[in-house]
């Protein structure tokens, strides 16, 4: 297990590498620079633009940058944002917390309900068909068709929850902030549900057609102890590999979500960072999130080792 | 049957809009901001100052109708009240009298030292100051005493009056620190204004709260805190006004106007801005622009009114040149070219443009064909690209239009490289346009985009730069504009007006169409119970 | 698939139902410069945002554009990024897929941590900055959206290649001394196909979902061109005022990603 574990960890470092690699040159390869926003104001002349650029280092040939950036990222300090001068440490933590609120709201929300309509759905015929319309529509729209949607009905028309951000400035209790995070939460829990509920009622009918299954049935076993007892411990690993490379990826998905309801989370930090080209804060944002993505991983791999009835027996 | 949801829900919307929203507080205005600042330092930061604005003072700014105005000066310095000196050496000293009895918001007196500091810091250029322009050329700065700053210019500098419009940096707090560095500074700036910031959330919001004893009078302001919401998204932002989550949006984009049209809690407030929307033509890169027949031709080609009626509702006026009428140096009487495409299929028959099969010119080999760059994600932008490609095409010339993002189209035009771009020059107070039009001023060295080259032209710019006698530069600039307009080195369409959304219960709001921005006199806005 | 809930046509049509839809949808791309009532750039600046009547089916836009026809030639648009990005995809993540699950375990882990590494950069922000580099033409979406999506596939067409790899048929083919490159192609990717259908089905879906997400950042197809997506993104200020605009291009969408979820449930269902 432990060596396991250590396997995979040397295995990801010229991984990310080769990721960080990428990035940067793709990056830089976009037109356009940190000074591009100067570029509008009429009174910053190019020799402002000169001095500045010098001033941040940019005029520094591409592998020199990316040298003394990766030097950097490894001894942990990922330098300061161009736009604003702080550390992107800073930038990157202040953001976090948001995002994880959401997307752990989000994915208890598609859980609940992906849960016991997968179950149900796997087991009653009739339930399979209806839940089957709601979860492919809800795989099926544009998440920012969807969200823009919601904000107009329960925000604009019936005015009942706040259409954007993460709290009223001079509320911040409680029930402020779940008012706020009902909107976001439900875009991202709605194609997330879908899928889960959808994929959970596959794996399990999947394990009952499995010969083992076919002997419990031999065995005189109703349907429904089989899929409850069996098919579902059975089904499990592989659902919660599913849900934590879901989670996983949330962190792009959020860029969309956090963009219309002007969430404070790393993913509109993302979109204003690319907006900037401020490379620091791209670079620090794409490699957590790459890293994020593989520790997930790993985590799913150790769950369904946790989780998987036939390694459980063994050990 | 997701289709019947939504229509339902697109139905329930519309009705919903007419509901009564709870009344304000008078004491707290909203505003959805669209961007957040980078640093609240005014002379670091490369965006609007409307939030900085509140809080630090410039020694000047400009009121509604473009003058400038002394704030925490006594009077703007000129030749004719002593001001200003012009030394027979050909260098200039502008005497600066400083308001007395104004200090910083921790109760430090505000002193021409702070003006000397200002400019020796921002010339010792160990930090990232935006521009540096103007101070480059200042010598030296001599304080007599606690109020007067005398700044020596090495050559005379017509657009001095604006040169502390940013306000001074506070010496007592700064000196001997790390500009860049000095992040406590940075995010919560020391002032003299009728704001301070008392939190910033990053990605959220800023929270500015009056101070106690304002200069201008205790009763000043009378709002007791600003709210500025980051609503980067223009729907959210719209949406949070039309919902009243929000009660202000500065400059509404023109197409977003209409939708905001007949709510009651908003009014929305129009002033001429002093910018203009124009299509450059790159005659380095599409060497047919560099005659001018073909684009007078291409003037007379475009219908602005027809745009102007349809495309931005009429909330903008046509004009006729870089400099705008509510500018002192603003000429009225310039060539003009109407829509008449029979004039322009002419012009370019005489030019030996010649149509071919597809309907396009064509000139020994060259067809008149060329790409038009403009930003994306602006829809008016997008929308006036394509009215004018078909205008265009109507007289035969075919324009390719090509959206390209904001970063990137900055640095595409900073290198010269396209073809014909739609896109606007907001200008500070002052008219100098040299930087646009000067032979000498082609990028690196400027913006002259269109990269036209009039010797006289040139010459008549830097004399207008080059007089400190006001009268002297205006008849300059007024000659500058008939040249422009006649020669039409772009092709300018209309002004660019500045519209905002406050509440209807809000007085005292004037808008202010210079970059000083709307929050210029904030300290005089109050909001009115509802009525 | 919506149809079965509502008007009780049994479930086992709803496939039917799709394909026919897709169907209709794509021949109505194909055919859409002889389908559609005006010229795709007609502009009248006189008759802006008109609501359906029987002169503009679908009503007009911004530019008095009829939305009908735009939202033909939008179809072409969008299904040939969602189609040809698909079939992009699942060439290469078929490719990657069998060759990880066949060639051993050194080009497996090789392999499958390379998919792992693409699957690890956030996929959005990815693509955004791509589309950033090299300006969105439709070409290069299609693309872009089909290098970023081949990962599931090959993950899906490793395993079951793994799994048929180890049944009685397989072995007694490589038994014979049939060449592995044979073997693959003949026993295990047919064995495989499945799968991939129903991975690529669901990938047309969501290359069209990813268009309209980029042109909600202003990196998807550009205008004068029309794409589902971006008529949808210009409408999004409009969706009180002037709803059509963005009920016609967003229940395209819905439709089509719909169908192409419906017929890949349907392959996947009768597959397993």
């Amino acid at each position: 297990m432990i060596r396991f574990i250590v396997r995979r960890l040397l295995q990801s470092v010229p991984l990310l590498l080769v990721i960080s690699l990428l990035i940067f040159a793709l990056i830089h390869a976009a037109p356009g620079g940190p000074l591009s926003t100067y570029l509008e104001n009429p009174n910053v002349r190019p020799e402002d633009i000169e001095r500045l650029r010098r001033a941040m280092g940019l005029d520094r040939p591409l592998g020199v940058q990316y040298l003394s950036w990766l030097r950097a990222f490894v001894q942990g300090d990922w330098g300061f944002s161009y736009a604003d001068g702080r550390p992107v440490l800073d930038r990157l933590v202040e953001r976090i917390p948001a995002t994880l609120e959401l997307i752990g709201v989000a994915c208890v929300m598609a859980l609940l309900a992906a849960l016991p309509v997968g179950i149900i759905a796997a087991i009653n015929r009739r339930f399979d068909r209806v839940s089957s319309v709601f979860a492919v529509a809800g795989i099926s729209l544009p998440v920012f068709w969807f969200g823009l949607l919601l904000q107009l009905v329960f925000a604009g028309a019936l005015g009942w929850l706040p259409s954007s951000g993460r709290t009223s400035f001079d509320g911040g209790d409680v029930a402020d902030r779940a008012a706020h995070l009902v909107l976001p939460a439900t875009v991202l829990a709605a194609a997330l549900s879908a899928a889960w509920s959808r994929y959970l009622r596959r794996a399990m009918r999947d394990t009952v057609a499995r010969p083992f299954m076919r002997a419990a049935r031999a065995r005189g076993l109703s349907q429904r102890t089989l899929l409850l007892h069996h098919a579902l411990p059975n089904a499990l690993p592989t659902f919660v590999t599913v849900v934590l490379l879901d989670i996983s990826m949330m962190a792009s998905g959020a860029v969309v979500t956090e963009s219309i309801f002007a969430w404070p989370g790393i993913g509109s930090l993302f979109t204003e960072a690319l907006g900037k080209r401020d490379y620091a804060v791209l670079m620090a944002f794409l490699m957590c999130g790459s890293i994020a993505v593989m520790v997930l991983n790993l985590v799913a791999d150790l769950a369904v080792h946790a989780l998987d009835p036939r390694t459980r027996d063994a050990a | 049957m997701k289709r019947f949801l939504l229509v339902s829900a697109l139905v329930l919307a519309s009705c919903g809009r007419e509901r009564a929203r709870p009344a304000a507080s008078t004491d707290l205005l909203t505003i959805g901001y669209d961007r957040e600042p980078d640093t609240m330092n005014r002379y670091a930061t490369h965006i609007l100052e409307d939030i900085e604005s509140c809080v630090v003072e410039g020694l000047v700014t400009n009121d509604e109708a473009m003058n400038i105005v002394p704030v925490l000066a006594l009077e703007v310095p000129t030749t004719a009240n002593g001001g200003v000196d012009l030394r027979p050496d050909g260098g200039m000293d502008v005497t600066w009298k400083l308001r007395p009895g104004i200090t910083w918001h921790d109760g430090v007196p505000h002193t021409s030292a702070d003006v000397k500091f200002t400019v020796d810091a921002i010339n010792k250029g160990d930090w990232k100051p935006e521009s540096v322009d103007g101070f480059d050329r200042i010598s030296s700065v001599d304080t007599p005493d606690s109020l007067t700053a005398v700044v020596h210019y090495r050559e005379v500098y017509a657009p001095y009056r604006l040169q502390f419009v940013r306000g001074t940096l506070p010496k007592h707090l700064l000196d001997g620190k790390s500009i860049d560095a000095a992040t406590e500074y940075n995010r919560k700036p020391l002032g003299t204004g009728p704001y301070r910031v008392v939190e910033w959330k990053t990605g959220e919001h800023i929270l500015l709260e009056g101070v106690p004893n304002y200069w201008r009078g205790a009763e000043y302001p009378k709002i007791k805190r600003l709210l500025f919401k980051f609503l980067p998204n223009t729907t959210t932002r719209i949406n949070q006004l039309k919902s009243g989550e929000v009660q202000m949006v500065a400059l509404v984009p023109w197409d977003k106007v209409r939708e905001l049209r007949g709510l009651p809690a908003v009014r929305l407030n129009t002033v001429v801005g002093n910018g203009y929307e124009h299509v450059t033509l790159n005659q380095k890169h599409f060497t047919p622009f560099a005659d001018v027949v073909v684009r007078r031709a291409m003037a007379h080609a475009i219908d602005r009114d027809l745009i102007v009626r349809s495309l931005l509702d009429n909330l903008v006026k046509v004009v006729d040149g870089p400099i705008q009428p509510l500018s002192s140096a603003y000429e009225k009487d310039v060539t003009r070219y109407e829509y008449n495409p029979a004039r322009a299929r002419a012009l370019l028959d005489s030019a030996g443009w010649v149509v071919a099969g597809d309907g396009i010119r064509s000139r020994a080999g060259t067809r008149l064909a060329f790409t038009l760059i403009t930003q994306s994600g602006f829809a008016i932008r997008e929308n006036v690209s394509q009215a004018l490609q078909k205008q265009f095409k109507d007289v035969g010339i075919e324009a390719n239009v090509r959206l390209i993002d904001g970063t990137s189209i900055s640095s595409i035009w900073f290198k010269g490289d396209f073809d014909a771009m739609l896109h606007w020059w907001q200008q500070g107070a002052d008219p100098e346009i040299t930087l646009f039009f000067a032979a000498d001023r082609m990028p690196p060295a400027g913006r002259n985009i269109n990269y036209f080259r009039d010797d006289t032209l040139t010459a008549m710019l830097y004399a207008s730069d080059r007089t400190a006698d006001e009268a002297t530069r205006i008849t300059l600039l007024k000659q500058v504009q008939k040249r422009l307009a006649l020669f039409v080195p772009e092709l300018p369409l209309y002004n660019t007006s500045k519209v905002d959304a406050v509440p209807a219960t809000l007085r005292g709001f004037t808008g202010n169409p210079t970059n000083a921005g709307p929050f210029w006199n904030v300290y005089q806005w109050q909001l009115t119970a509802a009525k | 698939m919506s149809a079965s809930a509502y008007t009780g046509v049994p479930a086992t049509r709803a496939p039917l139902i799709a394909g026919v839809l897709l169907g209709v949808l794509l021949l109505g791309a194909a055919l859409a410069p002889v389908l559609a009532p005006y010229a795709v750039d007609a502009l009248d600046l006189a008759n802006r945002r008109a609501a359906p009547s029987m002169r503009h089916w679908f009503g007009t836009d911004e530019l008095g554009r009829d939305l009908l026809t735009r939202v033909l030639f939008g179809a072409r648009v969008s299904l040939a990024i969602g189609l040809v990005s698909a079939m992009v995809s699942a060439a290469i993540g078929a490719a990657v897929g069998s060759i990880a699950g066949y060639a051993g375990p050194l080009a497996d882990d090789v392999l499958m941590r390379i998919t792992d590494a693409m699957l690890a950069i956030p996929r959005l922000p990815l693509l955004m900055i791509a589309a950033a580099v090299l300006q969105p033409s439709v070409p290069v979406l299609v693309l872009l959206v089909g290098l970023a999506g081949w990962m599931e596939t090959a993950r899906v067409v490793r395993a079951e290649v793994l799994s048929l790899a180890a049944r009685d048929f397989v072995s007694a083919a490589r038994a014979i001394g049939a060449s592995p490159a044979r073997v693959v192609l003949r026993h295990v990717l047919p064995g495989v196909l499945p799968a991939a259908a129903v991975a690529t089905t669901l990938a047309v879906g969501r290359g069209i979902l990813m268009e309209s997400a980029l042109s909600f950042f202003g990196v998807g197809v550009q205008p004068p061109t029309a794409s589902w997506g971006n008529m949808l993104y210009q409408a999004q200020t409009t969706m009180t005022s002037e709803p059509w605009l963005a009920i016609f291009p967003g229940a395209m969408i819905f439709l089509t990603v719909l169908a192409c979820n419906a017929v890949g449930d349907a392959i996947g269902a009768a597959t397993s």
